[in-house]
């Protein structure tokens, strides 16, 4: 009898959208935000500037609040955002910056981009952030600047990293582009050392819809040269001030202005970011949970409960496992977006090939280049599509579901 | 009555539109495929300009300065190489060319049009000039065919700084064709403005588009994620003001046509003044795109004063020639000079002309600039000659 009876449209509905889980959206976030994030466009029309404009200062206000840095300088990506503030902290043509191995390209192509030189460093296998000991082996007499990067649900070790920059006198930025929330010592990530970045690419713990970026730092002089060098050198008010536009040009700048619209959008996702951040380590336990005891996971996120020093965010629920493509094969085909973090390391990207890095150098990073997966995790996400997710991960492996 | 304040920014571009923003920003943010940046809306951005320019691609990036960048390293030019420039422009001219490891030589420009004179380009060309940077300027295009004629003849690649001048037609050929690549920009206060941060490379050549495509997005293929062919940039376009703008461009031609009005008339007003040292740019609308209205003025900062205290905003681009700019001079060529340039400098100012100013309020600024060149005329005649009596 069950067979004739037709299932009631909201169900098949419902079904539907537990069957789909996409990697990323924040589509019901957005949606109860729309009132604030209206109110904030509707300013934006009231005062006529849509970029660089008095929406982009409220932000970098609130910035500056929530993480506690001196200064927080938006501009349009977290990969300006590095470019600005290698410049800004007087990295010289040809000087070397050590970059973990492993991490998304910008760690890198960023130091290109201000004229220094990368050299690459294995990373610890725990927490993917660069291993201090692979870096002390790394540090020569041309290297000036380190840079640890802080990836997915852990923090480098700045303890042991900022020891060995004192030892060799190397100047610490941070790419904490993926970091926002997280702390250690009581620091937000990016202020250990000059200063950091934070990137607002939309599936980011506090993510805008479209780019944009910012710099973190206590020091007023790396702030002020970040915030012309934003706006091609130039010096003077420029931020909300149409007229800057013809101000003296004090050295050569680029243009990575914010705009207006999406200061809007993360000024009101600032406001629920802790919530936010809460509801992510549900659902990453909750991931950890139903995943604990399946044969081809090899490593599952270590959660560290957070302590007066330490608090981790999960941004990036990351695992690693055997087959590693065929898994994310058979979780597209069921419906379920997954992202590849990342499948092949910093020295061995074409772009990097004339540096003569060779297999074997980075066994860490390597490792998890060939095993790395990411699953869906942001607030939108139900725990029922959590248990989907781990319930086609367990039966790729088991030939079962639970 | 007090006439209203007429400031030379203005504030409410896209009021008429805000309806349509708030609609699109609202779709796009929870929009079943959450794609926020270079996705379908880019695309076809991209499409509509190309078919309306007849270009082999057109590129979407994250601004008109990162435009520059990207054709100038798409086409290879780097540490060693030349490239020239007008000395009178805006920064990027010249920090575009530094940032990609080249070094910039700054040519004079033309005294009444005040874009780059060819005849300078020429004499500058050496063996190691790689590439041509020709820029229009405030409402006119450089002399496209005389530039482009001397690219050819030296071997030259030439980049056409048309950031300004979107619309704008010479002799029949659109400004962003001329060169192997140009450029447009769309931050709010250009013709083709938006609310927010953005750009396009147009080019005619497909691989130098190609190349664009992969250093805008991390110097990836488009296919295969996280794979790094080049060191490339993060330049992308947003999807909310690609939606934007393809819905802004069906009234594009108009509000470029009412500020060509705007300029038929201010330039019709004002030529008679230059015996009082007030010169209009040239009339006209071939190779033109009025952008920015720009006098130049023999006793300019009375005039922007005198204009201030009528309610009247007018601004000074650029008060100094590029190569006179910190961040330039040491990369200037040692005893060189522009005279055109610092000529222009000093007198040169901006009148409103954002195609929603009314036809009294163009009057008004018309009826103050005449009221200034025959103040200061009468004052002329008032000075006595030689010592008095």
């Amino acid at each position: 009898m069950p067979a004739k009876t037709p299932a009631p449209v909201n169900e098949t509905f419902a079904e539907s959208a537990v069957r789909k889980v996409p990697f990323f959206t924040q589509s019901s976030a957005f949606a109860e935000l729309w009132p604030s994030i209206r109110a904030g466009v509707e300013e934006i029309f009231e005062n006529g500037k849509f970029s660089h404009g008095a929406q982009v200062a409220r932000f970098e206000q609130r910035l500056a609040e929530y993480t506690g840095a001196r200064y927080a300088v938006g501009v349009n990506s977290g990969t300006d955002a590095l470019v600005l503030l290698l410049r800004a902290c007087g990295l010289a043509p040809g000087e070397k910056v050590l970059v973990p191995a492993f991490s998304f390209v910008a760690s890198a192509s960023s130091v290109v981009l201000a004229g220094g030189l990368p050299r690459f460093t294995d990373i610890d296998p725990v927490t993917y952030a660069m291993d201090p000991e692979s870096a002390a082996g790394a540090v020569t007499s041309a290297t000036r600047f380190l840079m640890p990067v802080h990836l997915f649900s852990h923090q480098a070790d700045l303890r042991a990293l900022g020891e060995l920059a004192r030892r060799h006198e190397l100047v610490v930025v941070e790419d904490s582009a993926e970091a926002i929330g997280m702390r250690q010592g009581g620091r937000h990530a990016g202020l250990h050392g000059a200063g950091g970045v934070l990137s607002f690419f939309p599936s980011k713990t506090l993510g805008a819809i479209g780019d944009a970026g910012a710099v973190l730092t206590d020091r007023p002089e790396i702030a002020e040269r970040v915030a012309a060098l934003r706006h091609h050198g130039r010096g003077g008010r420029t931020l909300d001030h149409f007229p800057g536009i013809s101000n003296e040009t004090d050295e050569p700048g680029m243009n990575s202005k914010m705009d207006d619209i999406q200061a809007a959008v993360l000024i009101a996702k600032l406001g629920r970011l802790e919530s936010d951040i809460v509801r992510r380590a549900e659902l990453a336990s909750a991931y950890s949970e139903r995943l604990r005891d399946i044969p081809g996971i090899i490593r599952m996120p270590v959660v560290t409960a957070p302590s007066d020093y330490r608090r981790d965010v999960f941004y990036v629920y990351l695992i690693e496992v055997e087959n590693r493509d065929a898994l994310a094969s058979h979780l597209a085909e069921s419906g379920v977006g997954t992202e590849t973090y990342y499948p092949v390391p910093l020295p061995f990207q074409p772009c990097f090939a004339d540096l003569g890095y060779r297999a074997g150098q980075f066994p860490n990073a390597e490792a998890a280049c060939a095993r790395a997966l990411a699953l869906p995790l942001y607030p939108d996400l139900e725990l029922a599509q959590v248990d989907r997710v781990c319930d086609l991960v367990r039966s790729f492996y088991l030939g079962r579901a639970r | 009555m007090t006439a209203r304040e007429l400031p030379f920014f203005a504030r409410d571009l896209f009021e008429a539109d805000k309806a349509v923003l708030l609609r699109l920003i609202k779709e796009i943010g929870t929009g079943a495929d959450q794609r926020f940046i270079l996705g379908e809306h880019t695309a076809a951005f991209e499409r509509m300009l190309r078919e309306s320019l007849d270009a082999a691609d057109v590129v979407a990036c994250g601004s008109g300065t990162s435009a520059l960048t990207l054709v100038l390293h798409g086409m290879g030019v780097g540490a060693g190489d030349e490239v020239i420039v007008p000395a009178f422009g805006c920064a990027p001219l010249a920090a575009t060319v530094l940032g990609v490891g080249a070094t910039p030589v700054f040519a004079d420009i033309s005294r009444h049009t005040m874009v780059v004179d060819p005849a300078r380009i020429e004499e500058l060309i050496g063996p190691r000039t790689k590439a041509v940077l020709p820029a229009h300027l405030f409402s006119m295009m450089a002399d496209m065919p005389a530039i482009a004629d001397l690219a050819a003849r030296h071997g030259l690649r030439l980049v056409e700084d048309s950031a300004v001048a979107q619309g704008a037609v010479l002799r029949g050929r659109p400004a962003g064709t001329w060169g192997e690549a140009g450029v447009f920009s769309f931050v709010q206060v250009k013709s083709f403005g938006m609310p927010g941060e953005g750009g396009v490379v147009v080019t005619a050549n497909p691989a130098l588009g190609d190349a664009v495509r992969m250093l805008r997005n991390h110097g990836q293929d488009g296919v295969h994620r996280f794979v790094h062919h080049r060191i490339g940039y993060n330049s992308r376009f947003d999807e909310i003001q690609a939606a934007f703008q393809q819905y802004r461009y069906a009234l594009f031609p108009a509000r470029l046509e009412r500020r060509a009005r705007i300029a038929d008339y201010y330039t019709a007003r004002f030529a008679e003044l230059a015996d009082a040292g007030v010169l209009p740019p040239p009339a006209g609308r071939d190779g033109r795109c009025y952008y920015v209205y720009c006098l130049l003025c023999e006793r300019r900062d009375e005039l922007k004063d005198w204009l201030a205290e009528r309610g009247i905003g007018s601004h000074v681009y650029y008060p100094r020639p590029l190569p006179r700019q910190a961040a330039f001079v040491a990369h200037a060529r040692q005893g060189a000079r522009w005279p055109v340039a610092e000529h222009a400098a000093a007198r040169i100012l901006a009148l409103p002309i954002y195609p929603h100013l009314t036809d009294a309020e163009v009057e008004r600024i018309a009826d103050a600039v005449c009221a200034f060149a025959r103040s200061t005329a009468s004052n002329a005649l008032a000075e006595p000659e030689g010592v008095p009596s």
